[in-house]
C-alpha cells in the first residue's frame, strides 16, 4: 500500500502550486508573500488554539470526504453527498429539539442514528435508479442536492420554524444534546472524534471486508468484477447506502456539535469541498485526513487574516481555486476512464 | 485495407492509382485520389438528420466569409438526391439519422463518400450489421455503382455474398494473397478450401478418453443483442465428463454470445442443465458455485483487471469463502497465502503479489486467469479463445491445462479460432455460423476441410 498512500499525498504539489500562485498576486499587490503567508500559517497552526479553530473547520470535511471516496473508490459519481449531509443534519436536529430532555444524553445516539437512516436512504434512491435502471448518478444525485436544499429551506421556513425566531431557523436542541466541546472556548468539538472513528471505520472495510474488497473490485474493472461473479447493481447500491450514512453522521455531528439548530445555509458546500479533498487524496484514508485539516487550515486562516493584515479573504479564495483545478482534473480522469468503461460493456 | 487508406505506411511494395504511383501519409491523401472506405462502425451523428450527416465537415456554402458563412441546404439537398437517384437509393433526407436503419445509414455513407469524389469503396464486412432483405437491397446498389465505374473492394467471410457479387475473388490469410481468380472460373468449395488450407498439415489428436456421462446440456438456447445481427438460435449441445466440446466458426458469429450465455453474462432463453441441475435462472456467482469456470475472450477487460494487482485478480471470487473471507472479515494474510499456492501451483512467475498484473507477460496473464478459475475445482470450463495473445510455450502449458483438466473429469467447451488448436484438443467440434450450430463433427482431425467449409458457407452445406 505503499504506493497507494504515496499518491494519496497528491495534496502536497496542489497545494505548492496554489501558495506560488498566491505568492505572485501579493507580490503584484506590493505585499510580502513571506510574510502574508507565515502569518496565514500561524493562524492555521500558530498555537493550540488556532489548531484547534482549524480542526473544528476541518471537521465536517471529514465526513463528506469519506462518504465521497466510499463511492469513487467503486467508480460510483456521487455528488449527491451534500443533500445527505443537509437533511441528514436536519433530522439530527429535528429529534434533538422535539424528543424530551430528559432522556439526557440518549438524545445524542438517537439522533445520530435518525441522521443515518434519512442520509442512507436519500443516496440508496439513485444507488438504486443507476444500479438497476443506469440512470446517470451524477445527474442523478446533484439534482437530489437541489431537492434537498428546497424540502430543508421549505421546514425552516415553515413546519419547524422556531416560534422564538424570525425566519430560516429551528428552535436549539436541547443542551444535553450537545457534543461536548474538545477544548473550550474553540468550536472543536466531539464530533471530530466521530469523524476520525469514520475514517478508521472506512480504512478497515476497505482492506478487511469482503464487500470493501469488492468496492475496489469495481471501481477498477466492473466488467472483470461481473465476470468473476461479484454483483455490480448490489456494490453500487451498498457503497451509495453507506455514503449517504456517513454523510448523515457528518450532518448529526455539525449539526449537534457547531450550529445547535438548522437554518439556512447549513452547509456552504461542504459536500463538494470534501469531493475535492476525496479526489486530492485519490480515496485514501490518510490522505483524506490530511486533506481535510488542510482545507480547514484555509478556512480558519482566512477568516481571521483579514483582521490582522489587509489582505482581504479573497487571497484564500485563490489558494482554494488553484487546489480545487487539481481537484477538477483528476475528476475529468476519472470521468473519462468512468465512459470508456461503460462503452465497453 | 489500412494501407490503402493512409493509416499504415507499407513497409514496401507500391500502390497505383490509375497508373500512377501514389504514396499516402494519412486518410485524407486517399480520399484526394478517390479511396473511400465504409467502415464496420458507420461515422454517423446520432442526432443529426440524414441530410446533415451527409454534408458534415464538407458543407456546401453559399457566402464563403469563415465563420460567417451560410450553408447551401438546398444545394446539399439537391447533390444528394442526386447520387441517392443515380444508384437507386430511397432516403428520407430529414429523418434523424438515430431513427433510420442500418443499412439507409451505410448508403448515406456511400453517398457521402460519392460526393466526395471516391471511384473506389471499401467495403468492411458491410452485411455482418445487416438483416437479409437489407444485404439485398445493398447488392442491387452495388451492383449498380459498379456499372456506374465505381471500382468496389468488398471484404467478407462469407463466401455466398462474394460469389453473389464479385467479379474477381483474393484470398488473403495471415498477411498473403494465397489465391486469386475471377469469380466465374471457380467455386465456392475451391474459396472455402483455400480459406482453410494452410491449417490442413497434419495435426495429431491425442488419443482423448472415451467420454463418461453427459455433464453439461444446452438446449435451443437462444438470446438476441441490440447492436449486432449476430444472436443465438436455438442452440443445442452436450458436452460429457472427460470431453473437450471445440467450438469452430468465423469470429463474430456467436461465440462470444454463447460463453457469456453460458457463465449468466448475458439474458438468454432455453435450457442449460449442469449435471441435471437447471441453470438458466441463476447468476454469474451461483453458477460458479455450481462448477462453471470461464476463460474470456477478452483477457485485458474481462479475464483480467489488468490495473489490480496479481494478487486481486488471483483471488476475485473467491474473497468470500472460506478462509479468505471468514465470519465477514476479509483474512488478508489467508488471501496472499491462497494467492501465493494458487500461482506457485501453475509455476507462475513474478515478482510480487502487489505488483499490477499488467506486469506480466501474455501467457502468464493467462495462466494466471486458469489459476483462478481451476483452483474452486469446477466441472465445466468455458474457454474462449485461450491462447489468443499467448506465445508458443505458454500456449503448450495451456494446451496441457485443458488436457489436465478433460482428464480429471471435466467437461470443457473449447471455443477458439485456431483451428490447429481445436483439433488437436477437441473430442468433437462444433461449427457455428451466425448463430447456429450448422453441423457437429466427430473425428475432427480427419475432417477439417468438411470443418472449413462449414466455417464459410454456414448452414449451405
Amino acid at each position: 500500500m505503499g504506493t497507494a498512500l504515496e499518491r494519496s499525498l497528491g495534496i502536497v504539489l496542489p497545494l505548492l502550486v496554489a501558495f506560488a500562485i498566491a505568492a505572485i498576486v501579493l507580490l503584484t499587490i506590493g505585499e510580502n508573500p513571506v510574510e502574508i503567508l507565515t502569518l496565514m500559517a500561524t493562524e492555521a497552526f500558530g498555537n493550540v488554539r488556532r489548531f484547534a479553530a482549524t480542526l473544528s473547520a476541518s471537521t465536517p470535511l471529514l465526513f463528506t470526504a469519506v462518504a465521497t471516496a466510499i463511492c469513487f473508490r467503486s467508480g460510483v459519481f456521487n455528488v449527491g453527498v451534500d443533500g445527505a449531509f443537509v437533511l441528514g443534519g436536519l433530522a439530527a436536529i429535528f429529534i434533538a429539539f422535539t424528543l424530551p430532555a430528559s432522556i439526557g444524553v440518549g438524545i445524542i445516539p438517537l439522533a445520530f442514528i435518525a441522521a443515518a437512516v434519512t442520509g442512507g436512504l436519500w443516496l440508496w434512491l439513485p444507488g438504486v435508479l443507476l444500479a438497476k435502471y443506469e440512470a446517470d448518478e451524477v445527474v442523478s444525485t446533484l439534482m437530489l442536492n437541489f431537492i434537498a436544499a428546497g424540502i430543508s429551506g421549505y421546514l425552516v421556513n415553515g413546519p419547524l420554524l422556531s416560534p422564538q425566531s424570525g425566519n430560516n431557523v429551528t428552535p436549539l436542541i436541547h443542551e444535553t444534546a450537545e457534543l461536548e466541546r474538545l477544548m473550550p472556548p474553540s468550536t472543536l468539538h466531539a464530533g471530530f472524534i466521530i469523524g476520525l472513528i469514520c475514517i478508521i471505520a472506512y480504512w478497515t472495510w476497505c482492506r478487511n471486508t469482503p464487500s470493501g474488497f469488492e468496492g475496489a473490485v469495481v471501481g477498477q474493472n466492473p466488467r472483470f468484477a461481473r465476470a468473476v461473479g461479484i454483483s455490480v447493481p448490489a456494490v453500487i447500491i451498498l457503497v451509495m447506502v453507506l455514503s449517504g450514512v456517513i454523510a448523515g453522521f457528518g450532518g448529526a455531528s455539525h449539526g449537534l456539535g457547531q450550529m445547535h439548530r438548522f437554518s439556512d445555509g447549513f452547509s456552504p458546500g461542504y459536500g463538494f469541498t470534501g469531493m475535492a479533498v476525496a479526489l486530492l487524496a485519490r480515496n485514501h484514508p490518510i490522505g483524506i485526513l490530511f486533506g481535510a485539516v488542510l482545507f480547514g487550515a484555509l478556512a480558519s486562516a482566512g477568516t481571521t487574516i483579514q483582521l490582522f493584515s489587509n489582505i482581504p479573504l479573497d487571497l484564500v479564495n485563490i489558494i482554494q481555486g488553484t487546489v480545487m483545478i487539481f481537484a477538477v482534473i483528476e475528476a475529468a480522469r476519472l470521468m473519462k476512464n468512468r465512459r470508456r468503461q461503460t462503452h465497453a460493456v | 485495407m489500412r494501407l490503402l487508406q493512409g493509416v499504415e505506411r507499407p513497409d514496401g511494395g507500391e500502390i497505383f492509382v490509375d497508373g500512377v504511383r501514389v504514396d499516402f501519409t494519412n486518410p485524407g491523401d486517399a480520399l484526394r485520389h478517390g479511396i473511400g472506405m465504409v467502415h464496420q462502425e458507420f461515422m454517423i451523428a446520432p442526432d443529426l438528420s440524414l441530410l446533415e450527416n451527409l454534408v458534415l465537415g464538407e458543407e456546401p456554402v453559399k457566402r464563403s466569409c469563415g465563420p460567417l458563412s451560410w450553408i447551401d441546404w438546398p444545394a446539399a439537398r439537391n447533390q444528394g438526391q442526386a447520387l441517392a437517384e443515380q444508384i437507386g437509393a430511397l432516403i428520407d433526407w430529414d429523418q434523424h439519422a438515430a431513427n433510420a436503419p442500418v443499412h439507409i445509414l451505410q448508403f448515406v455513407e456511400i453517398i457521402r463518400l460519392l460526393r466526395r469524389g471516391c471511384r473506389t469503396l471499401i467495403l468492411d464486412e458491410p452485411t455482418a450489421v445487416l438483416a437479409p432483405v437489407q444485404v439485398d437491397e445493398l447488392f442491387t446498389l452495388l451492383r449498380n455503382l459498379r456499372t456506374q465505374g465505381t471500382a468496389l473492394l468488398f471484404i467478407s467471410h462469407k463466401i455466398g455474398e462474394v460469389t453473389a457479387l464479385a467479379d474477381e475473388v483474393t484470398v488473403i490469410r495471415q498477411g498473403e494473397t494465397v489465391f486469386h481468380s475471377s469469380v466465374a472460373e471457380c467455386t465456392a468449395d475451391e474459396i472455402s478450401r483455400h480459406i482453410v488450407n494452410g491449417e490442413l498439415h497434419d495435426v495429431a489428436n491425442d488419443e482423448a478418453p472415451k467420454p463418461q456421462s453427459e455433464l453439461l446440456s444446452i438446449a435451443s438456447l437462444n438470446t438476441r443483442s441490440v447492436n449486432r445481427s449476430h444472436t443465438l438460435h436455438n442452440i443445442s449441445l452436450t458436452i460429457g465428463r472427460g470431453e473437450i466440446l471445440g467450438i469452430a466458426g468465423v469470429s463474430g458469429n456467436g461465440q462470444n454470445e454463447l460463453a457469456e450465455c453460458l457463465v449468466g453474462l448475458r439474458p438468454s432463453s432455453g435450457l442449460v442443465k449442469l449435471n441435471g441441475i437447471a441453470l438458466s435462472a441463476l447468476n454469474p456467482s451461483q453458477r460458479r458455485r455450481h462448477g462453471i469456470a470461464y476463460i474470456s475472450a477478452d483477457r485485458r477487460h474481462e479475464g483480467l483487471s489488468i490495473q489490480s494487482s496479481i494478487e486481486t485478480n488471483v483471488v476475485a471470487g473467491s474473497h468470500r469463502t472460506s478462509p479468505i473471507g471468514h465470519g465477514g472479515w476479509l483474512n488478508r494474510a489467508a488471501m496472499r497465502k491462497i494467492a501465493q499456492d494458487r500461482l506457485q501451483a501453475l509455476d507462475i512467475k513474478y515478482d510480487g503479489p502487489s505488483d499490477p498484473v499488467s506486469s506480466l507477460s501474455g501467457g502468464n496473464q493467462q495462466k494466471l486467469v486458469f489459476a483462478r478459475e481451476i483452483a474452486t475445482a469446477p466441472q465445466v470450463l468455458i474457454a474462449s479463445q485461450p491462447t489468443r495473445g499467448v506465445d508458443l510455450n505458454g500456449i503448450a502449458a495451456i494446451h496441457q491445462l485443458i488436457r489436465d483438466f478433460r482428464d480429471s473429469g471435466g467437461a470443457v467447451l473449447l471455443i477458439s479460432e485456431e483451428l490447429d488448436e481445436l483439433i488437436e484438443l477437441s473430442t468433437r467440434v462444433a461449427v457455428i455460423a451466425e448463430g447456429t450450430i450448422v453441423g457437429t463433427v466427430n473425428a475432427p482431425a480427419s475432417n477439417l476441410p468438411l470443418i472449413g467449409r462449414m466455417m464459410v458457407q454456414g448452414a449451405a452445406v
